[in-house]
């Protein structure tokens, strides 16, 4: 008997339906064969499912079995036909009693009968939206990610056995509510990150450059000697980051259900993501792609902060990938099997030695590098790239008494308080881009310039002057003006005055 | 042991070519070997050449014979049979359809036959 059954995979971020069509012959020498591009995960399924079913107390049927995965031209891979596939069987043989209603089943079969936590249970939440299918049958571990989506059924099944019971009317499964209040969610308050802002002493400059990189979303250039402390204040920016909003958390909760990194039993994502990229990951590894393209870090840090230690030690290739989606926001992959767009809107905060051995402008200790090492040292920076980052700063090594000093300093600020003053501005540049899909000051398109950016006379004076002086390329002059914006919402001004563009000018123009 | 192995292999060969005479089946040749393996069975019915695999086994509790006759042994039947039909030109020359057939047979205790299975053209 021929069953069919719905489940759907993804392309990318786009779901795709997929229809398990399983048969279970009368006649024929018994097998167990998998059609319709599966790949080795898909293959392996047989002898998981044959296992669960058996330790579900069901004889496995000696019989020839021929399962079809349609569209038979799209590659499939991935653990999650598990389910449907034993589903058909049983279907097929007549042991459970199939729906009424059009459902969804999905999900990694364990040998023991039971039903793993898999990934991309949201992105089947949102298919079975699009595609008008009422209810759906997940890993009761993943079920979570789906409850997010109003308007579906969301089964979340434990095991083999219980699925059995519930479709044949024995004893029901309880669907999960649809939680409205996921959004609430447990934002906690002190976030668990390795440093505090307050732990850093000296380097008050700097601790302000990272507050309005974070405050408006904008790309930071951390340059200074070994041992002055980049790594750890962009360390501690992670604990600077305000939380998610509604909209930005579903974007990213889509990226990092596809990508599997959801723990098991949690839904929505709420915390900004922070992902720091070692130097010698690859460029598919930082951009995204593959035969069937999964998401690189610039998209895993979509809407969140992806740092780039030893900036200069990555590959140029690598780097020069960086320039497009840093300036669109998004990346395009394209491969045979088709074309994917995944989000890119991430803020990148890079740190970097000046020279090879790191003590170039140092007060204390002397560069010993040739002009011609520093050189090809600086070149591995292009200006294309360079062009992007809207705030350069130095970070010079901190005076050794002042780190000893046993007498503390009150007036730190901790970075609960930062969190608070970068959260409050974000709040102002929500109200003020409601609606147009974007979320912070950095992203804003020129058009947005003109519209929302009230610039005094005085400030635009400064500004013509400085463009004219310092021979600004036209990004540079739209993006002086986004940092003046945010430091203008840092000091709740309505306009942007002066001295907030000449705050803005000082992390722009970098000393040569 | 491997002694036992043959003497159980020609007890379950016998019962396949009992059943196979029974329905009606020409036994052309039993045991023919090439380098490549082993066809158990060569029989004749309705003008087609049917190359037998048999798999007998004494009991259930260690699998199926189904599950016996893999993707590697149906290969390996093929190229067995085809060998057959290089080297007997005048029998290949008679026929223009062939096809592999497998027979498992399980067996009770006492040395009767618990359940016999013929699959038709399984390849």
């Amino acid at each position: 008997m021929l069953t069919k059954i719905l489940s759907a995979s993804h392309f990318g971020l786009e779901p795709n339906l997929i229809e398990v069509e399983v048969n279970v012959f009368k006649k024929g020498f018994p097998g167990f064969s998998i059609i319709g591009l599966p790949n080795k995960s898909i293959e392996e399924a047989k002898e998981r499912v044959k296992t669960a079913i058996l330790n579900s107390d069901i004889d496995f049927p000696n019989q020839k079995i021929v399962v079809n995965l349609a569209p038979a031209d799209i590659p499939k891979e991935g653990s999650l036909y598990d389910l449907p596939i034993a589903i058909g069987i049983l279907a097929s043989m007549e042991l459970v009693k199939m729906p009424d209603e059009k459902s969804f089943f999905y999900g990694e079969l364990s040998l023991d009968g039971g039903l793993r936590h898999t990934k991309g249970v949201f992105l089947l939440g949102l298919a079975a939206k699009q595609k008008g299918i009422k209810s759906v049958f997940v890993p009761s571990g993943s079920a979570n990610e789906a409850s997010v989506l109003s308007g579906i059924d969301v089964y979340p099944v434990k095991s083999l056995s219980e699925l059995i019971t519930h479709l044949n009317g024995i004893k029901k499964i309880e669907k999960l509510s649809h939680s409205a209040d996921s959004f609430e969610g447990p934002r906690s308050e002190d976030l668990n990150v390795e440093f505090d802002f307050a732990e850093i002493i000296g380097q008050e400059s700097a601790k302000r450059a990272m507050t309005i990189a974070m405050a408006g979303g904008h790309n930071i250039f951390m340059m200074g000697s070994p041992g002055s402390g980049k790594t750890m204040l962009a360390r501690a920016s992670a604990g600077i980051l305000p939380p998610l909003t509604d909209d930005e958390s579903l974007e990213v909760t889509k990226i990092y259900s596809v990508s599997g990194l959801i723990p098991a039993g949690e839904g929505l994502i709420h915390e900004r993501p922070f992902r720091s990229a070692h130097h010698t990951t690859s460029r598919i590894g930082l951009i995204g792609g593959g035969t069937n393209p999964h998401p690189g870090e610039i998209s895993l840090s979509h809407n969140g902060v992806l740092f780039l230690d030893e900036l200069p030690e990555f590959s140029r290739g690598t780097l020069e990938a960086l320039r497009q989606p840093l300036e669109d926001g998004v990346v395009n992959i394209t491969r045979i099997a088709g074309s994917v767009e995944f989000p890119a809107k991430f803020m990148l905060i890079a740190a970097a030695n000046p020279c090879p051995c790191g003590y170039l402008g140092d007060p204390k200790k002397e560069c010993k590098c040739t002009p011609r090492m520093i050189m090809k040292y600086q070149s591995k920076l292009s200006g294309p790239l360079m062009d992007r980052i809207d705030i350069h700063i130095n970070v010079p090594a901190v005076d050794i008494n002042k780190l000893m000093s046993t007498n503390s300093k009150p007036q730190i600020l901790n970075s609960k308080a930062v969190r608070e003053q970068v959260s409050k501005s974000r709040k102002i540049q929500e109200k003020r881009f409601k609606g147009l899909n974007v979320y912070v000051n950095a992203n804003m398109k020129n058009k947005h310039i003109k519209e929302f950016c009230n610039i005094t006379k005085e400030a635009s004076v400064l500004l013509k002057q400085a463009v004219n002086s310092y021979n600004l390329s036209a990004r540079t002059y739209f993006r002086i003006i986004k940092v003046s914006q945010t430091i203008a919402d840092l000091s709740e001004s309505k306009t942007i005055e002066h001295n907030h563009v000449a705050e803005a000018l000082q992390y722009r123009v970098r000393n040569e | 042991m491997k002694q036992f192995n043959r003497l159980k292999g020609n007890q379950g060969e016998e019962m396949a070519e009992n059943y196979l005479r029974k329905r009606g089946y020409e036994i052309i040749v039993m045991n023919h070997q090439t380098r490549f393996g082993e066809v158990d069975i060569v029989a004749l019915k309705n003008g087609t050449l049917v190359f037998v695999e048999v798999k007998f086994k004494q009991t259930e509790q260690f699998g199926t014979p189904e599950e016996m006759i893999g993707k590697n042994k149906l290969n390996q039947v093929r190229r067995t049979a085809e060998m057959y039909l290089l080297t007997n030109p005048d029998i290949a020359k008679k026929f223009d359809r062939y096809q592999i057939d497998a027979i498992c047979i399980v067996g009770n205790e006492d040395n009767s036959i618990k359940r016999i299975s013929h699959y038709e053209n399984i390849y």
